[in-house]
């Protein structure tokens, strides 16, 4: 259900990392884009290590990145929403996630983060998200999402 | 599936990115691994033609829908009572008429008076006998199909086909009997329309059977309505009938003298034959029983649970209408009239709602009812024709979902044959009803025995007192069967002879599947791991041209080695071989050319014993080698001008096909330019 107090936008960029959370970013996504028809596109990034060329044959041939969008399309579907893919290849995910929204003009990011509170409840919150926060031209939206076994 | 990579330069001057292109995008999708998804667009047409086609099919039937939007088909209790019910319910509109014509016809006509009331009570009661034990086929067995599962499982093959076929037939006639009635009905409230009956009746079944291929939700939502409309118009002429007789003493309509003369007969003379030919002839209310345990697959989950409320609650309110409108025609005293045509209901109505705007509302709803009633066998027919498919019974067609998820084959075939009724009855429910009914109590006897031995082998919980419920309708079933079919004879008979005929045919199909089956079955233990046989390439050349060329380096892949491979021309004219070899020899070095002369200008025949010879040539102490004739193909560019090429190919491929150890193929060659 579309939250009418959360703020509008006309493009985001939905980060898919592949992980539990891309179901439920894209779902809440469609939501929050419906009212005003925003434009969403899930980006994908493969990280190419230093030892291969940037435009290596990787992630084209990668059954595993090509159907993180997908399963993100057909999340977005379900939810009688268009999402448009992009599959990238770069040296640094979060870089590679905030240049693509620029060149997009999106006017939001949205990333899923995934945490657990074992061991003292501490976030792995990783490097990515607090580049995108830092360097993101536009709003960013992070949703926090337990994993599974934090549920129980 | 690999596209291609586009560097994009970022923000800063080390961030740049590649994006890599996904060309399966717009007609796959991933879902596991190695496993692809089609969408919608990958089955969509690519020529302007196909286009076309497809636009005018989603105009009428919708656009097509994934399989995985099927739950969102699936049946509310309403609907399904709407759709699998309206052809028990509306068998009130003349099931009464038909207890009243068979004391007629024994010349008691005062019979229908006294007694018919007590008929009907005595067939509601076989209803609810009838009703309870496919309760129990719904929750027994889930999967539908109805009286055939339940024979299958219990009796084997031979006598599930049985009740198969005659619920096959029953279906159909359904559809035919009931559109002719409801036809008639419209016939008799506008005249004008009674010489193009046959043509309303096939326009009718043909808008039925686009509503049913529009998917059975939809239909559900068009043929909801006039059903509810009909059971609130019904109850109140009944409750308002019952009202006059009991409040006010009211007698009916003044007699006429026929009627007089057709009822001064007394219920002394009656016999117990005419009291069993009125409760067979008064047992066509119970068509339809069976088919929401036909079509349980089709309600929303918890499914049988469902199924079995939708049918308890259909057989309340068939055996209330039916008994009431009885009663109203008993106590009202009202014959059927032949010229003009008017039917029971129809007088009960008029003497109820008077000569008013509610008569004639009313015998609109009965006759969209009626056309109800046709909807109900295309909801339950295809069914269980893909029940028969999947069971090998039926060709397999018969078992794929159409574009909107419905049976489109079971639907298509049950409109044609319905209509062809039809047409062959001239629009008359008179023609067809002899052969009406026979079917459904073959079945319902079948389907009850089933259930009988159900209980014997399962002895679940409360399996005294259901096998008793269970043998007592298969007896009456039984006789009622065979007494439906002695008083209906000999057109009834057609029934007879028509099932075992499709019991042998879909045991036909079913052979057919079998030894297909058995032909290509492939042992666990077996391993492919290397080719088994040599290969022999063989291509047929009309010269040396571009397709030719093609062809030939296509064989070149195939051939086991390159002694294996070889050109043929057949040809009526020695000069030309010998300029081809000359040029072939310059231009395609290493492929052997044999010129085949025929001085009888055949190029065919030649080509194909030329082929047998080369079989006939090799080793007998070596496997016979896979010969492949590799075709070239000139591919034009227009429909119209490939009628002026490859005659010659299609009609070599024609000779071959089925040609032990061959395979044919084409190497299409296409124009590039304008």
């Amino acid at each position: 259900m579309a939250d009418s107090s959360a703020p509008q936008f006309r493009r985001a960029v939905i980060a898919l990392s592949g992980g539990r959370t891309d179901r439920s970013i894209v779902a809440l996504a469609s939501e929050q884009a419906r009212p005003d028809h925003a434009e969403l596109i899930g980006v994908h990034v493969v990280e190419i290590d230093w030892t291969l060329p940037l435009d290596a044959d990787v992630a084209g041939r990668s059954e595993d990145a090509q159907r993180v969008l997908d399963i993100a399309e057909a999340t977005a579907e379900a939810h009688r929403y268009k999402l448009d893919t992009v599959l990238l290849q770069a040296r640094d995910v979060g870089a590679a996630i905030v240049d693509e929204a620029t060149e997009r003009d999106a006017d939001l990011i949205i990333c899923g983060l995934p945490f657990r509170r074992r061991f003292g409840g501490d976030f792995a919150i990783g490097a990515t998200i607090p580049y995108i926060l830092k360097n993101a031209p536009c709003a960013v939206w992070v949703i926090r999402e337990a994993m599974p076994e934090e549920q129980a | 599936m690999i596209g291609g990579r586009r560097p994009i330069s970022g923000r800063k001057p080390g961030d740049k990115r590649v994006r890599v292109e996904r060309p399966h995008t717009p007609y796959f999708r991933y879902t596991g691994p190695g496993q692809l998804t089609a969408k919608a667009a990958a089955s969509a047409p690519t020529t302007p033609s196909g286009r076309l086609f497809a636009r005018v099919k989603a105009l009428f039937i919708g656009r097509p829908l994934a399989n995985e939007e099927e739950a969102g088909e699936r049946l509310s209790k309403k609907k399904a009572l709407a759709i699998f019910s309206s052809d028990a319910i509306s068998s009130s509109a003349y099931a009464t008429e038909e207890i009243i014509l068979a004391f007629l016809l024994a010349g008691v006509g005062g019979a229908a008076f006294d007694l018919s009331i007590e008929v009907s009570i005595a067939i509601a009661v076989l209803l609810a006998i009838v009703a309870f034990s496919y309760r129990q086929v719904c929750i027994a067995y889930p999967t539908g199909g109805g009286s055939y599962s339940v024979s299958k499982a219990n009796f084997g093959r031979l006598a599930s086909l049985v009740a198969a076929s005659a619920l096959m037939i029953d279906y159909t006639l359904t559809v035919a009997v009931s559109t002719s009635s409801a036809v008639e009905q419209i016939a008799s409230a506008v005249p004008a329309l009674d010489p193009v009956r046959v043509q309303i009746g096939v326009i009718a079944i043909g808008i039925i059977l686009v509503g049913n291929l529009r998917g059975v939700r939809e239909a559900g939502s068009i043929f909801a309505i006039p059903t509810y409309l009909f059971l609130g118009s019904a109850f109140l002429m009944i409750a308002m009938g019952v009202f006059r007789i009991v409040a006010q003493g009211d007698t009916g309509p003044t007699p006429s003298p026929e009627v007089i003369k057709a009822t001064t007969e007394t219920a002394k003379s009656v016999g117990i034959l005419i009291l069993l030919r009125a409760f067979a002839s008064g047992a066509v209310a119970l068509t339809g029983t069976e088919a929401i345990a036909t079509g349980v697959p089709a309600f929303q989950p918890p499914e049988p649970r469902n199924a079995a409320r939708t049918l308890m609650t259909m057989a309340v309110i068939l055996g209330v209408l039916f008994v009431g409108i009885t009663f109203l025609a008993a106590n009202f005293h009202i014959l059927p009239i032949e010229e003009p045509k008017q039917t029971v209901i129809a007088q009960i109505s008029r003497h109820v709602y008077g000569d008013t705007v509610g008569f004639y509302l009313f015998q609109a709803f009965t006759a969209l009812l009626l056309f109800l009633a046709a909807n109900t066998s295309f909801a339950a027919f295809p069914r269980l024709s893909a029940v028969l498919a999947e069971d090998g019974f039926i060709p397999r067609q018969f078992a794929f979902r159409g574009d909107r998820l419905a049976f489109s084959q079971g639907i298509l075939l049950l409109g044609a044959c319905a209509a062809t009724l039809v047409v062959i009855g001239g629009g008359s429910t008179h023609a067809l009803i002899p052969l009406y009914a026979v079917g459904v109590f073959i079945d319902f006897t079948i389907s009850q025995a089933g259930m009988v031995r159900h209980w014997l082998s399962t002895k679940e919980q409360g399996w005294r007192y259901r096998i008793v419920i269970n043998a007592v309708g298969c007896v009456l079933t039984a006789v009622i069967a065979i007494v439906v079919t002695t008083v209906k004879a000999p057109t009834s008979l057609v029934v007879i002879v028509l099932i075992p005929t499709l019991v042998s045919a879909m045991l036909f199909v079913r052979r057919q599947y079998d030894g297909q089956a058995e032909e290509l079955h492939v042992r666990d233990d077996m391993v492919f791991d290397r080719t088994r046989r040599d290969q022999r390439v063989v291509i047929p050349v009309n010269g040396i041209n571009r397709s030719v060329v093609q062809a030939v380096i296509f064989g070149r892949t195939l051939a086991t080695d390159p002694s294996m491979l070889q050109a043929v021309f057949v040809t009526t004219d020695p000069e030309e071989a010998n300029a081809l070899r000359e040029r072939w020899d310059r231009q395609l070095p290493g492929v052997p050319l044999v010129i085949v002369e025929s001085p009888y200008r055949a190029i065919v025949g030649p080509m194909v014993t030329y082929l047998d010879v080369l079989d006939r040539a090799w080793p007998p102490d070596r496997e016979a080698p896979t010969t492949i004739v590799v075709l070239p193909e000139y591919v034009a560019k227009h429909w119209w001008d490939r009628l002026l090429y490859n005659q010659s190919a299609k009609r070599l491929k024609a000779a071959l096909v089925g040609r032990e150890h061959t395979v044919i193929a084409n190497v299409p060659y296409r124009r590039t330019g304008s």
